[in-house]
């Protein structure tokens, strides 16, 4: 597939997580670099460079974040990197956590250095079991060849990691309720203003970047950011970790160049849809990105421009393939049923819709829908647009429209007939 | 100073304010149920929603920055049809059991609802049930079906009471909110506070609850006897015209509940559970009958009895209350003061269990009016020692002297307003009002003054200490 590998570059094997062959394969040296020949401010006009965008979801450049926080305001700064990575399908922050948890280490650290961080902190999933077993020994190992802690490698530059475990929920994927969350507080979104890069983690300047953005930055410092910016489309340029699962023949975690034809990566590079079916459509990246049919995909390339234009975006790269056969009702019934779930409770529009969307869907599932339900669901996906804290309210507004408008024909017939108009099936195998 | 356009009119808003405050100090009308003045800004409600000209999307304004050359509109066709839907929103899951609800008439979502929406709902899913009558402490019950989970409660008990009694939990539309587990919030003096910040009838007093409808009573204002603090609070009775005969005359006459009235010198816009409990301290049974050594007589014969034994006295002693109103006090140093040595009482003191002072308004001192008291009458009474053995005469206003301290042959005048024992006792007693009944100013410990308004008629046969000082010194005078 791409020929540029700046994340999944190693074979991995049973040890390639230990600090041993991360050094073996190069690793630290973009830090001893940083540390002995830039001055943070060379860094960060690395990366801002580099045109990087935020791989969490929300595609906010990082140079721009970067920038709000002033290094000489005589105030703490926190770095806190995302490793919550809850969005429905999702998993590809899984594998850096797993199998290059050094790379996010080190990456941490320069940015901890751009950015005069003393305290460093990754958030990571509370259900990420092995992940977290990865990350705490590459902390100390790092601890214990001195990359971590008092005077880094001689320099006069300190910084701590510290691993936080969450307590399994979605919302505290948001960057502010994550900070609320280390913080010892309910997981609950802040409102904006003022930005986190103001006042976040204990009101001091903060900086939460998603784990496959901050595990590009070695490889940038190491290369340059000119020769990242290079890389795949000159408006969202780099790789891109796509974790596609579904009814997909090689599901996993892919490592694309941005722009790469979406129809070869999914007929070529993942093998096509299980049992050679017909794509019916893909979700892009995590349930909260709008669906596009299996013929609306044909033309695009994997960037944001390209998906944008289609009235989509990469989101999380979490693609989630759907084959011909599967009861879109259904699928809506499990993405509601999750989002009234982790809907935090704390807007009103989020907390009560949720819930009345879940039980529209489920009443229309149980075969008791009735015409106006279809209007009812579009009313309060509307209601959600904007109106919350979070962006949680409109995520599921749009996998809500996004769904509806493209396939509201199986609403209707599931409602007039009570029953699917295909079978009624998730999963694939059950009737080929 | 940023001049800021709220639907097209400019206004100064001050340094650092948001849109909400800006509208409200400028008099434009912003609907708010989660924000409060005193409390952190929550955003959850949604309801206060504005829309920034040439945005085609609504924004809350309590978390919206003042900057120079905001445009913002209160009431465009998009916030009417946002408000709305937050309505239909809150009200989703909402009993509108409103019928029997104590809320009922100052529930902030009723009048929302009839002003902004008015619509029933347009759900057609059965309603989601919760918790209902949940007790949070000895004091108050919480129906979570009501609560709109605002967290006005909960930030209340973080930021002012400092108890942090309450918190949420579960998540979502199941969250509800619950006492922690350490009792903090039973202990919390300042809990009832939470009951008026609700905007709905979620929080609900337990002593009160079903005893009145808010239509049927009314408010009077008074000051809270309680301590030095001299809250300011409203007194809710039975509005006259609603006045039934049909009831025991008891019910017509009663403190339905004390609820703060908002100074922002004195107590802002809390006061303590003590100050909700005033009924406790006014309800006692009163003395309506004057007496002479046990022997009822009228009014007027135990005044002229008063005055008889204070001129056979030679060493006269005079206990001043120090829950007399200002005017009383005056009085009393006016007319009678020079014939006496006049220490001042402190006619309650802490009782056990009781928070004797903190940081937000409790003091010390459980005396409404030494102030006064102290300024007029220096010498305090320590209320120990006995007093001198040559006294020949006590007279005692109000409660807390202990009658054991008064010489043996010593003559006693008791001015009370409540059933005690010692009143028989007394060579002369005379019942006097109490605060409800009479009109007068407290002077607090830093100085400020507040006035009560009488809410009951007070009854036959009972004076008011501030005419009886001047009846019984004017007939002093007559027949001197």
């Amino acid at each position: 597939m791409a020929d540029n590998r700046v994340l999944m570059s190693f074979v991995v094997t049973a040890t390639s997580h230990t600090l041993a062959e991360y050094r073996s394969r190069g690793g630290y040296a973009s830090l001893e670099k940083a540390l002995r020949a830039m001055k943070p401010e060379d860094v960060s006009r690395e990366v801002t460079t580099s045109g990087i965008q935020g791989r969490g979801g929300a595609a906010f450049p990082m140079g721009r974040k970067w920038s709000v926080v002033h290094l000489n305001d005589g105030q703490p700064h926190y770095l806190c990197a995302n490793a919550d990575e809850g969005e429905p399908g999702t998993f590809k922050d899984r594998w850096i956590l797993e199998n290059a948890p050094h790379l996010l280490i080190e990456a941490m650290l320069i940015a901890a250095y751009a950015l005069q961080v003393r305290h460093a902190f990754i958030y990571i999933r509370g259900e990420f079991d092995r992940p977290y077993r990865r990350l705490a020994q590459a902390a100390e190992e790092a601890y214990a060849a001195g990359y971590c802690g008092e005077r880094i490698l001689g320099t006069d530059f300190s910084c701590d990691v510290i691993v936080h475990r969450g307590a399994g929920s979605y919302v505290c994927g948001e960057a502010s309720a994550l900070l609320s969350s280390l913080e010892g507080k309910r997981g609950y979104p802040r409102n904006r203003p003022p930005r986190l890069t103001v006042r976040g983690l204990y009101q001091r300047p903060t900086v939460v970047n998603n784990v496959e953005t901050l595990s590009n930055i070695p490889w940038i410092i190491a290369h340059g950011g000119e020769a990242f910016k290079k890389i795949g489309v000159e408006k969202d340029p780099g790789t891109r970790l796509i974790s596609i699962s579904g009814h997909i023949a090689r599901p996993g975690v892919y490592e694309i160049e941005t722009g790469y034809p979406w129809r070869k990566f999914i007929y070529e590079d993942c093998g096509g849809v299980l049992d050679g079916r017909e794509l019916k459509c893909v979700i892009p990246g995590g349930i909260s990105t709008k669906v596009l049919t299996g013929k609306e995909i044909e033309a695009l390339t994997l960037d944001n421009p390209s998906l944008n234009a289609a009235g989509s975006s990469m989101g999380s790269g979490g693609m989630v393939a759907i084959a011909e056969g599967t009861c879109m009702v259904r699928l809506l019934q499990v993405l509601l049923r999750f989002y009234h779930h982790e809907s935090c409770g704390q807007c009103t529009p989020c907390r009560e819709g949720m819930g009345w969307m879940h039980r529209i869907i489920d009443r229309i599932v149980a075969g008791n829908g009735l015409s106006e339900d279809i209007d009812q669901l579009y009313r309060i996906s509307g209601w959600n647009d904007g109106t919350t804290i979070c962006g949680m309210g409109d995520a599921a507004g749009y996998a809500t429209v996004g769904i509806l408008n493209k396939y509201r024909d199986e609403f209707e017939y599931f409602i007039e007939h009570k029953r699917s108009k295909l079978n009624g099936n998730l999963e694939c195998p059950a009737y080929s | 100073m940023p001049r800021i356009f709220i639907n097209g009119q400019p206004i100064e808003a001050a340094r650092d304010q948001t849109v909400m405050e800006a509208a409200l100090a400028n008099g434009f009308y912003i609907p708010y149920f989660c924000w409060h003045p005193q409390l952190s800004i929550a955003g959850n409600c949604r309801v206060c929603a504005v829309q920034v000209e040439g945005r085609s999307w609504a924004e809350i304004a309590c978390n919206m920055p003042a900057t120079e050359g905001l445009r913002v509109l209160t009431d465009s066709d998009l916030v009417k049809e946002y408000r709305k839907s937050i309505l239909q929103l809150l009200t989703l899951n909402h009993p509108v059991d409103c019928g029997i609800c104590d809320k009922a008439g100052e529930c902030k979502l009723q009048d929302y609802h009839y002003e902004h929406n008015g619509a029933p709902s347009i759900s057609r899913e059965p309603k989601v049930h919760a918790t209902k009558f949940h007790p949070l402490s000895e004091r108050i019950v919480l129906d979570n079906e009501r609560c709109i989970l605002c967290t006005r409660c909960v930030r209340f008990t973080r930021q002012i009471s400092k108890s942090s009694g309450l918190g949420v939990v579960e998540r979502g539309d199941s969250s509800l909110i619950r006492a922690v587990e350490n009792r903090a919030f039973e202990a919390d003096p300042y809990s009832d506070n939470v009951i008026d910040l609700c905007p709905v009838g979620a929080l609900l007093s337990r002593p009160n609850l079903y005893k009145a409808r808010v239509w049927y009573t009314q408010p009077t204002p008074s000051v809270c006897p309680g301590c030095a603090r001299g809250c300011t609070v409203q007194i809710w009775h039975r509005k006259s015209e609603w006045k039934l005969n049909a009831l025991d005359p008891w019910l017509n006459a009663r403190i339905e509940r004390i609820t703060p009235l908002e100074n922002p010198a004195v107590n802002g816009p809390w006061i303590c559970n003590k100050g909700r409990d005033l009924a406790k301290i006014f309800e006692r049974p009163r003395a309506e009958q004057a007496m002479q050594k046990g022997r009822p007589v009228d009014l007027d014969s135990a005044i002229a009895a008063a005055r008889r034994v204070i001129d056979g006295a030679h060493h006269r002693v005079a206990l001043v209350s120090s829950w007399g109103s200002n005017e009383e006090l005056h009085a009393f140093k006016l007319t009678l003061a020079s014939r006496f040595a006049a220490y001042v009482k402190h006619d309650w003191t802490p009782q056990p269990g009781e928070t004797l002072q903190d940081d937000l308004l409790i003091r010390a001192d459980k005396n409404p009016n030494s102030a006064t008291a102290l300024e007029l009458f220096t010498r305090a009474d320590d209320g120990a020692k006995a007093l001198p053995r040559d006294v020949d005469l006590v007279l005692v206003w109000g409660e807390g002297f202990d009658f054991a301290r008064a010489p043996a042959g010593a003559k006693t005048i008791l001015l009370g307003s409540y059933l005690a024992p010692e009143n028989g006792h007394a060579d002369v007693f005379i019942p006097i009002s109490i605060q409800t009944e009479r009109r007068g100013h407290y002077t607090n410990f830093q100085g400020h003054v507040s006035a009560f308004e009488p809410c009951f008629p007070k009854k036959d046969g009972i004076a008011d200490a501030e005419e009886l000082f001047v009846s019984i010194a004017a007939t002093e005078k007559a027949t001197a």
